[in-house]
């Protein structure tokens, strides 16, 4: 039995683990005991990391379809030869391109694949194809950081370290279910509260990490703006702020404070619900200590006001003089295991690897040289975009690479219409999922115990892959598919291994300048920014200045969300996830365990509301909004507060984003996921519910 | 068949090598840092002997976390009239899949090794599981007296280590320049003979030399556990259920404590349709999910948290000495690695002591 080091391929916290491999197949998996993250531990789906990769559903050889509009018999899929099934994909592309331009191609690639490869995919969109329409699924998660934080700091990343959390003073949690989507994070947080740390955090929902917690905020859902507002205004008042800090290190603070002024705590009560009392004392609280964290993950970001969301918090740290320091800052916390690589590698429509620009002249310079093409000027289409162009018919074909848009985004049935709509859909995958059943082309990709490549964790921390055994069938890793595709384009990609693709990168971009493949194998990774050989990497930014020089305060206001509940869809739907299941399902829904703990979807309602519309625990519900309408069943929980269902977007039965709102915000082109306008009707004849009553555990509680 | 034999450090390389031919070694090795890792064996001398506990525990070597169990190929028969036909399983469909290699487990520590004796009893006496106890005969352990227990280690107030007077098939003890080598089993002595010009028979200053390692082994642990008196209090309905509460509301649901503990046995089994035909496996699994214990219909009796981890409790503490005769614990110290909410067995231990203690003096 060998036992190879590699890094867990489900979430952003990037632990460490042993694959374990015995006649070439993977038989297990084991926690690393020296890694900065987990330290020993694994969450449940580290734990069963292993199963999936020789679950029989793997694509195993290249297929292709005559006509998916044809007959039965043009529809079926058939399997190729890889030279077969490229060629076609070569030709058609090619052809695309040719009859509508390039722009009429969009690529899709993949936060779960390596550094490495979405690398190579945004080069082959810029280059080979000329297009710059290329995205990922980051659009739907943390697009509103990224520009955000790049807006306020120059650098759109978790500021502080995971292993930084432990000795903090105040963790303050927004928008984050952290215990159940960033678990080894979670333990670091538990820790810190162990050492006596105080833990706030606001999310209109009681998660596990809220029972943890010494001050839990329910402010209603879409209203983080006021809430963070209503705070700052308070420090202000209070003379909390630093002085120093802000005077030194950032700029337009006045024009901030007008808008700021607005805010009062009890004005903020009037929005968010939450008491001006609990306000304030969650602002001195976080403001009078140095150790600060501020963490948020979807519930900040997911809303039209997404990128004011991110901002305000921005505000929050620059003023507390919360950043640059060891156990500080603000720190959006990845889902994806390489969420942060895919957008440091410019899969992204507007910027190039590192988060240069395309529409910079001397960055495009830079690229065009090195890749020795004309690049396109303009920004290209966001995922949104892609599929409403598509739904116009004006984008012709897309190439969607390890992603599953048809569970993944909001609307479906509009994705859905889409697809259909392409001449042309290549996908590349481990497991045939919803979106490949529009394909006219299935690539068969290896899975991440196949190859070797980085990945870069929600830290920055960029951790090296273990290759563990052979593909599976004749699956290839994804970046020698892209660069033979490329070659047979008349762009010859001619890589040795994933550690050439990573000297090029480490040329073109700055901030993994120093990061090379022989520097990763020792120790666990280098986090970015590392800027040269000698660069040992860097725990925590913005240390003497901010990566754009001075931090700037950008005025927000609230805005409320886009589909507020009313009359004829009286609850406000808010989406999110389950522990035992990850994202849509390909991997964790082919692991027995995994599987059996969360077989299907759910509808969490208060038990008031429950009982007012006649509704059982376990019964059958309706849920419709002004999209479409699923069926499934109810679970009353005094979790979800009065007014708000729950309901996770995994399933493919049932599914949550049929309902979902596809609303964007304005510059991040995120949808806002976490507010819609539903109604709920019970399946079955309304029961009389009888209830046991319940303490109020709220009003019990000692802070 | 007793023994005990002194082997000079030299000589190991050399034993072990010869060993090798005949199975798969499989040793402490040092990887990523400062991680350890019980894996195939390529260069001898890499072995680290003095090494932190690995994770998880060897019992992977007999009831792994994947195993495949065996394969049926079945038969499509053409249908007759009276609706006979369909699908049938000969004998001769089934392939059993079953691990039959030999190995050698080298360096395992001594706690480890008296969990086999419960594990031998759960999953051999009585119901005959085939699957693991094949892999039990095919396996050696050789295990090391622990000069170097981590701070997580308890197995001291168990009488599972650092040391053993019985249960092993070879217990080694480092002198510095030689190894006192002890016999415990036939399948250990027929190694040693067979190789039996490597050893001498021990001398005085052997004997005390181990002793003095004894000694001072039992001098470095960090943590001394009377897990009876925890049975005890538990017995005596000490606990109230609110603590039990708290313990399920810092649980994860990560399983780790299952997984990496060598006396939990938890499994489930699972089918899979390749092409060529439907394979059995069986994977690990933890009573630590609700779905473990989900009824037909979907019921899930185990739905509330507390009702797991109170039961992973009572389960090593209650029924194992009543159904087993032992702590299903012992004192390995994995759980306290593992566990990301700190509610393994060692921390709930010294809580629970904390706790009845002051509202005794109350
Ligand atoms: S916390 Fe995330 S990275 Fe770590 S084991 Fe769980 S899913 Fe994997
Ligand atoms: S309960 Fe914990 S300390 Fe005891 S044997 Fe199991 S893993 Fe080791
Ligand atoms: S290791 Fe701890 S957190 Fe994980 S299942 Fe066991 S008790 Fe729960």
């Amino acid at each position: 039995m060998n036992k190879i080091l590699t890094v867990c391929p489900y979430c952003g916290c990037g632990c460490g683990l042993y694959l374990h491999v015995e006649n070439g197949q993977i038989v297990g998996v084991s926690p690393s005991r020296s890694h900065p993250v987990n330290m020993g531990s694994l969450c449940v789906k580290g734990w069963n990391a292993h199963e999936f990769i020789a679950h029989p559903d793997r694509l195993k050889y290249p297929l292709i379809r005559k006509n998916r509009r044809g007959s039965p018999e043009n529809r079926r899929f058939s399997g190729v030869s890889w030279d077969e099934a490229l060629n076609l994909v070569a030709a058609i592309l090619d052809e695309i391109k040719k009859k509508h331009g390039p722009d009429s191609i969009g690529i899709l690639s993949s936060a779960k694949c390596t550094n490495e490869e979405n690398y190579l995919m945004m080069k082959f969109a810029r280059a080979v194809l000329g297009t710059n329409n290329i995205d990922h699924c980051a659009r739907l998660c943390h697009s509103s950081t990224v520009g955000g934080l790049a807006a306020a700091f120059g650098s759109g990343a978790m500021t502080n370290s995971i292993s930084e959390i432990a000795d903090a003073k105040v963790l303050f949690v927004i928008g984050s279910n952290t215990t159940e989507q960033h678990p080894m994070i979670g333990m670091h947080m538990l820790e810190a509260v162990d050492r006596g740390a105080t833990l706030i955090v606001a999310d209109p929902r009681r998660t596990k990490i809220a029972e943890f917690a010494h001050i839990h905020l329910r402010q209603k859902s879409g209203t983080d703006v006021a809430l963070l507002m209503g705070i700052m205004n308070a420090i202000v008042n209070e003379g909390l702020v630093d002085v120093d800090f802000v005077r030194r290190r950032t700029e337009n603070f006045d024009t901030f404070e007008e808008t700021l002024r607005r805010y009062s705590p009890d004005i903020v009560e009037g929005i968010t619900g939450v008491k001006a009392g609990d306000i304030r004392r969650v602002a001195r609280i976080y403001a009078m200590e140095k150790r600060s964290m501020l963490f948020y993950a979807m519930g900040i970001t997911q809303h039209i006001t997404g990128v004011d969301n991110v901002r305000a918090c921005a505000n929050l740290v620059m003023l507390t003089g919360h950043i640059g320091l060891p156990m500080s800052g603000l720190n959006p916390l990845r889902g994806q295991n390489n969420v942060q690589g895919a957008c440091d590698m410019g899969g992204l429509p507007n910027v190039y690897s590192g988060y240069q620009t395309v529409t910079d002249p001397g960055a495009r310079k830079k690229f065009e040289m090195a890749w020795r093409r004309r690049l396109p000027e303009k920004p290209g289409l966001t995922l949104m975009e892609m599929m409403d162009r598509a739904y116009e018919g004006k984008l012709k074909a897309m190439y969607i690479m390890g992603e599953n848009p048809l569970i993944s985004d909001p609307d479906l049935t509009h994705v859905r219409e889409a697809l259909e709509r392409l001449e042309f859909l290549v996908v590349q995958d481990i497991f045939p999922n919803e979106t490949s059943e529009y394909a006219d082309v299935i690539l068969p990709a290896s899975s991440y115990a196949e190859k070797d490549g980085t990945f870069t964790n929600t830290e920055r921390r960029v951790q090296l892959l273990g290759k563990a055994i052979e593909p599976v069938g004749e699956s290839r890793p994804d970046w020698e598919i892209i660069s033979d595709l490329s070659s047979r384009m008349g762009y010859t990609m001619n890589y040795r291994g994933t550690y050439e693709i990573m000297e090029e990168i480490a040329l073109l971009t700055p901030s993994y300048g120093g990061i090379l493949h022989h520097r990763l194998q020792e120790g666990f990774g280098l986090q970015w920014p590392c800027h040269d050989i000698n660069h040992s990497g860097t725990q925590y930014l913005h240390r003497k200045k901010f990566a754009r020089g001075l931090g700037t305060f950008i005025t927000v206001d609230f805005v409320p969300p886009d589909e507020p509940p009313d009359d004829e869809y009286p609850f406000l739907l808010t989406t999110g996830r389950v522990y035992f299941r990850y994202h849509t399902g390909t991997m964790c829904g082919r692991t027995a365990v995994l599987e059996r703990e969360e077989p299907e979807s759910f509808v969490e309602i208060n038990p008031d509301d429950a009982e007012r519309l006649g509704i059982r625990n376990r019964s059958m519900v309706k849920v419709s909004s002004r999209r479409g309408a699923i069926e499934l069943k109810a679970y009353v929980t005094n979790r979800t507060p009065l007014g708000i269902v729950f309901i996770p977007f995994h399933f493919r039965d049932a599914a949550a984003n049929i309902l979902t709102n596809p609303a964007t915000d304005p510059s991040a082109k995120i949808p806002e996921y976490k507010v819609c306008a539903v109604k709920v009707e019970p399946l079955v004849r309304p029961q009389k519910v009888k209830r046991v009553p319940s303490v109020d555990l709220e009003a019990l509680r000692i802070t | 068949m007793k023994g005990e034999f002194i082997l000079d450090r030299n000589h190991l390389s050399y034993w072990l090598r010869q060993m090798r031919k005949s199975r798969e070694l499989i040793g402490p090795l040092m990887d990523g840092g400062k991680d350890i890792v019980f894996k195939s064996v390529d260069k001898i001398h890499e072995l680290v002997l003095d090494c932190p506990a690995s994770l998880p525990s060897p019992k992977e070597f007999l009831f792994p976390q994947y195993e495949s169990m065996l394969r049926f190929t079945p038969l499509h028969l053409p249908l007759t009239k009276g609706g006979q036909g369909g699908v049938s399983l000969s004998e001769k469909a089934i392939e059993d899949l079953s691990d039959k290699t030999k190995r050698v487990i080298f360096g395992v520590r001594s706690c480890d090794i008296s969990a086999l004796s419960l594990m031998d009893k759960f999953y051999i006496e009585g119901h005959k599981d085939p699957y693991y106890a094949r892999r039990r005969e095919n396996t050696l352990f050789i295990s090391i007296v622990c000069n170097n227990p981590d701070p997580t280690c308890f197995c001291i107030g168990l009488g599972t280590g650092p040391y053993l007077e019985k249960g092993f098939d070879i217990q080694m003890t480092d002198l510095g320049d030689r190894y006192f080598v002890q016999i415990g089993s036939h399948e250990g002595a027929k190694t040693v003979k067979a190789m039996s010009f490597l050893f001498r028979r021990p001398q005085k200053t052997d004997y005390e030399d181990q002793y003095e390692v004894f000694l001072s082994s039992k001098a470095r642990f960090h943590k001394r556990i009377n897990l009876e008196g925890i049975r005890q209090m538990i017995l005596e309905e000490k606990v109230k259920d609110d603590f039990w509460q708290w313990v399920a509301g810092r649980c994860f649901e990560c399983g780790g404590c299952v997984y990496d503990c060598p006396l939990c046995t938890c499994f489930t089994v699972t089918d899979r349709t390749y092409s060529e035909g439907i394979e059995r496996v069986r994977l690990w699994d933890t009573c630590m999910f609700k779905g473990f214990t989900r009824m037909a219909g979907g019921v899930l009796p185990n739905e509330k948290m507390v009702k797991r981890t109170k039961r992973w409790y009572y389960h090593k503490l209650i029924y194992y000495p009543e159904s087993l005769g032992g702590f299903g614990c012992v004192g390995c110290g994995r759980c306290t690695i593992t566990c990301p909410g700190k509610i393994d067995m060692a921390s709930i231990a010294a809580r629970l002591k904390g706790l009845v203690l002051n509202e005794e003096e109350e």
